[in-house]
Parts: structure tokens; C-alpha cells; sequence
């Protein structure tokens, strides 16, 4: 099959059909009749990569949506990392995009001062029972932060250990209370 | 000959993908049978010799039929921009690795992402599959290359199962210009080449795209944000770094091109009892044709 291997002149079909119309190639190929039928949205013509030069930037916009700058307010305050996110879960809701549904509600209720509502959300957040740590004060607040862990609802699992605890070992008992406060996940019943 | 063998060419003296030159167009079952042809009235009698003219109306009837309907083999129903949003098809590399050519389809960055617009990806895959078909349906030699050690085996497996070919190793400098020297003298060519990959494992553009353009064979392509779209015949700017992207495409492939090749034999039963008949009923035939299978 005579072909001419000029990859840089013009497209595939483009070549082919010149090659049969003078008559070299005698017989059409498979695809040459679906290629015509059904062309593809750009000819397959090669072009030299150029390098951009100067000031002359790419045509492409940056995705950015309003919810960015409350997100970017409540990254500033609180830091990242109080729930880890779970990517295999589509519906996933993080603390953040909590965070953020929550000022938007309060926003369209009729709220216009951005610290007032960055705070009434903060509060609600808080009595709904999601746990919101400020980046500077997280140092000071190590030692306190352990006993509000025993505090909420998910804590009832440490103190039924401490419970069980008690009964089988009261030599060690002031040992196993200490380290169970310091290490509430950590536990395993013996 | 053996389809569906993935071939590690490198030293393989029996040459895997290479079929032996097979007979071009396609002939009818029963060549000698006397059949009263379309042309004449019903009743009259007619010479035995019409077989190969019948034939030969027959499978010209066959390669033009799907050429005049604009989605004969349905592709469209296979995905939505849905289930290309799902399979993270849209998620690109960072803004630093961009290829020049790849900005028209990307359609905005997010924190330093590119993110691959998947209206235009939907358009041009629905293309790229509708060739894919018709080439199938054609009996076309269809070759999956990717240089992607993670997605090798399933690439393989993929291609066993269409009944095509996969060569997902080390692509020797002239196995698609030099093939009567690497392969054996008689040697077909891939009618289509299915790039999955279209770097190589140095992120440099694979050489099978430059071959390919050279030998007058049309490819399909998954184009990430890195890589040079511009020889691919038919790309299709997707994801081709994450898994449920590249078992998504391959889900895709496999099913278009056992369709195609499903309606093939669906045609030919059609056209074979229809015969006696005439072909003036076949063109009734072929009108329900499209609803038929899958």
C-alpha cells in the first residue's frame, strides 16, 4: 500500500484522499469512508509547540466560587484538621462546608455585618455540637481540651471503659484513670 | 490465527497482531444459490449467475447502511457528563504541566488543577466511540496501546475480550514502519490504533502517535492536560491518571466494539435471509434494523 509518511504536511485523510484522486493508491482504506462520513470536530493537522514569549498569558480562568472567601475567613481562624474528610463518601459534608451553609443561612435571613455573621455562625456550630479550635490558642488550650472531649456525646464510650475498669483492678486504678484521660480513643477493654 | 492475544511483540517470532491478508469485500455464504434478484418480477425466472452480483449489492448494502444514520450504534447511552464527573474525568494535572494545545478543552483551574471541560470531552468522545464502532463493524484491526504499568493488565484484558489487540510494553522503534522486517513479509497493519496513554514512561509523547500519522492509520486518544493533542485523529481530553477514569474508557471501548461487532453479525443474518425476498424488502429491514440488539 503506497503511503506517504509526511506526518508534518497536512492531516491523515487529507493525504489519502490526495493520494487516490492521482491515482497511486488503488485501493480506498477501511476507515477512509467513516472519516468522511463522520469528521472529527478538528482536522488532525501537526502543529509546532511554540513557546509563549513576553507578557502573553494563557486564556484560562481560575474557578472560583463567593463561598471561597468564607471558606478562606474560616481557614485563617480555625486552621484545618478537625475531621478528617472522607473522600469515598460522595455526600460528604466537611466541618468547613458546614460552616459555610450555616453563614449563608444566617446571611439570607437579612444579616449584612461579615464579623457579626462569622460569629453567630461560630455559635451555632458550637451548640450543634461541632468542635471549632482557634489556631493560636490551640497550645493553651491542650490540657482543657481533653476534659471537653470527655464532655461530648462520643465520649460515653471512654467512661464505660473507665466503669468496667474500676471493678476488675483497684491497685492500679489511679494509673488507668490518668492514662485513660489522656488517651480517650486509645483504649481497648482488657 | 488467534484474536484477541496481547501481543508483547519484542522477540515474537510468530507475530501476534499480524493477520493473514483476508479475502476483501466480503462474500455471501452461498455463492451458487439461485435467487430471483430484485430487479426482475416476481416469478420469472432468473439465471444462477446473479449470485456474486447479489453478493456483492449485498455487502456494499451492509458498509454503507450504518454510514447513513448519524448514531446507527447508539454510543450516546453509554455515558453522561454525569458519569464522567463521577469517574473524575474532569480533574487535569497541575497549571505547570499544561500543553499549549490542550487549553481549548480545558475549562477553568481550580487552586492550580486544571479541570477538563467535560462538554467538549462528552462531544468528542461520542465521536472517537462512533468511529471506533464502524470500524469494528467493519472487521477493522484495532490495537490498544498505553505505556501505563498500572493499567497494563486491564488494557490487555480488555482487548481480549473485544476479540482486538493490546501492546502495553516496550514499543520497538520500527514495529508500525518497519513491520515486514520486525513482523514477517505478510503483515496487516491496525486499521485503528486506541491510545489510552499517549505519553510514554517519560512523559514524552509515545512514538506509535507519530507512526501511526505516518502510516496513514487513524487513532483515538485520551488527551490529559500534558500531553499534544494534535496528531491524534479523534481525542478525547479526559483523565487517563486515575483509575475509575481508565476502567471507565475501557468499559466504554469493550462495549461499543462487541456492539459493533454484534450488529455485524445481526446485518449479514438479516441480509442472507432476506435475499430471496429481494432487496427491495431489505430496505424495510434495515429501517427496524437500528432497534434491533443491545
Amino acid at each position: 500500500m503506497a503511503r506517504s509518511r509526511l506526518e508534518t504536511v497536512g492531516s491523515v485523510f487529507s493525504r489519502t484522499r490526495d493520494l487516490i484522486r492521482a491515482g497511486v493508491l488503488n485501493e480506498k482504506p477501511l476507515w477512509f469512508d467513516i472519516y468522511n462520513a463522520f469528521p472529527p470536530l478538528r482536522e488532525p493537522v501537526f502543529r509546532r509547540p511554540r513557546l509563549r514569549y513576553g507578557k502573553a498569558k494563557a486564556a484560562i480562568q481560575d474557578i472560583l466560587y463567593p463561598e471561597d472567601r468564607i471558606r478562606a475567613k474560616f481557614y485563617s481562624a480555625y486552621g484545618s484538621g478537625q475531621k478528617a474528610f472522607d473522600l469515598f463518601n460522595p455526600n460528604f459534608k466537611s466541618t468547613c462546608q458546614q460552616f459555610v451553609e450555616k453563614y449563608i443561612e444566617l446571611q439570607k435571613l437579612g444579616e449584612t455585618d461579615e464579623e457579626k455573621l462569622f460569629v453567630e455562625t461560630g455559635k451555632a456550630l458550637l451548640a450543634a455540637g461541632v468542635i471549632l479550635r482557634r489556631v493560636g490558642e490551640a497550645r493553651t488550650q491542650k490540657e482543657g481540651s481533653h476534659v471537653s472531649w470527655e464532655s461530648e456525646p462520643t465520649g460515653v464510650k471512654p467512661q464505660t471503659v473507665l466503669e468496667k475498669n474500676q471493678p476488675l483492678q483497684e491497685v492500679p486504678q489511679d494509673q488507668h484513670l490518668e492514662t485513660s484521660e489522656e488517651q480517650p480513643k486509645g483504649l481497648s477493654p482488657p | 490465527m488467534l484474536p484477541g492475544k496481547a501481543a508483547g511483540c519484542t522477540g515474537l517470532a510468530t507475530g501476534v497482531w499480524p493477520r493473514p491478508l483476508r479475502p476483501r469485500p466480503l462474500q455471501s455464504a452461498t455463492p451458487g444459490r439461485a435467487r430471483p434478484g430484485g430487479r426482475t418480477l416476481a416469478g420469472a425466472a432468473t439465471p444462477a449467475v446473479s449470485g456474486p452480483e447479489d453478493s456483492a449489492d449485498i455487502s456494499d448494502k451492509i458498509l454503507s447502511e450504518p454510514l447513513k444514520h448519524s448514531d446507527f450504534f447508539n454510543v450516546k447511552e453509554l455515558f453522561s457528563v454525569r458519569s464522567l464527573f463521577d469517574a473524575r474525568v474532569h480533574l487535569g494535572h497541575k497549571a505547570g504541566c499544561r500543553h499549549r494545545f490542550m487549553e481549548p478543552y480545558i475549562f477553568g483551574s481550580r487552586l492550580g488543577q486544571d479541570i477538563i471541560d467535560l462538554e467538549q470531552t462528552a462531544a468528542h468522545l461520542q465521536l472517537a466511540l462512533n468511529f471506533t464502532a464502524h470500524v469494528a463493524y467493519r472487521k477493522g484491526i484495532i490495537l490498544f496501546v498505553s505505556r501505563n504499568r498500572q493499567f497494563s493488565h486491564l488494557i490487555e484484558t480488555t482487548a481480549r475480550n473485544c476479540g482486538e489487540y493490546a501492546h502495553t510494553r516496550y514499543f520497538k522503534g520500527g514495529l508500525l514502519t518497519n513491520a515486514p522486517l520486525l513482523l514477517g513479509p505478510m503483515v496487516c497493519l491496525p486499521d485503528l490504533i486506541i491510545f489510552l496513554h499517549t505519553l510514554n514512561n517519560v512523559f514524552e509523547p509515545h512514538v506509535a502517535v507519530r507512526d501511526a500519522a505516518k502510516m496513514h492509520i487513524p487513532t483515538v486518544g485520551i488527551v490529559d492536560t500534558n500531553c499534544n493533542p494534535c496528531l491524534i485523529t479523534y481525542p478525547i481530553p479526559g483523565n487517563d491518571d486515575s483509575p475509575p477514569s481508565i476502567h471507565l474508557f475501557c468499559r466504554l471501548f469493550q462495549t461499543t466494539i462487541n456492539r459493533a461487532k454484534q450488529k455485524r453479525r445481526q446485518m449479514e443474518a438479516l441480509y442472507r435471509l432476506q435475499g430471496p425476498e429481494g432487496l427491495g424488502a431489505g430496505v424495510q429491514g434495515s429501517a427496524a434494523s437500528p432497534s434491533l440488539g443491545a
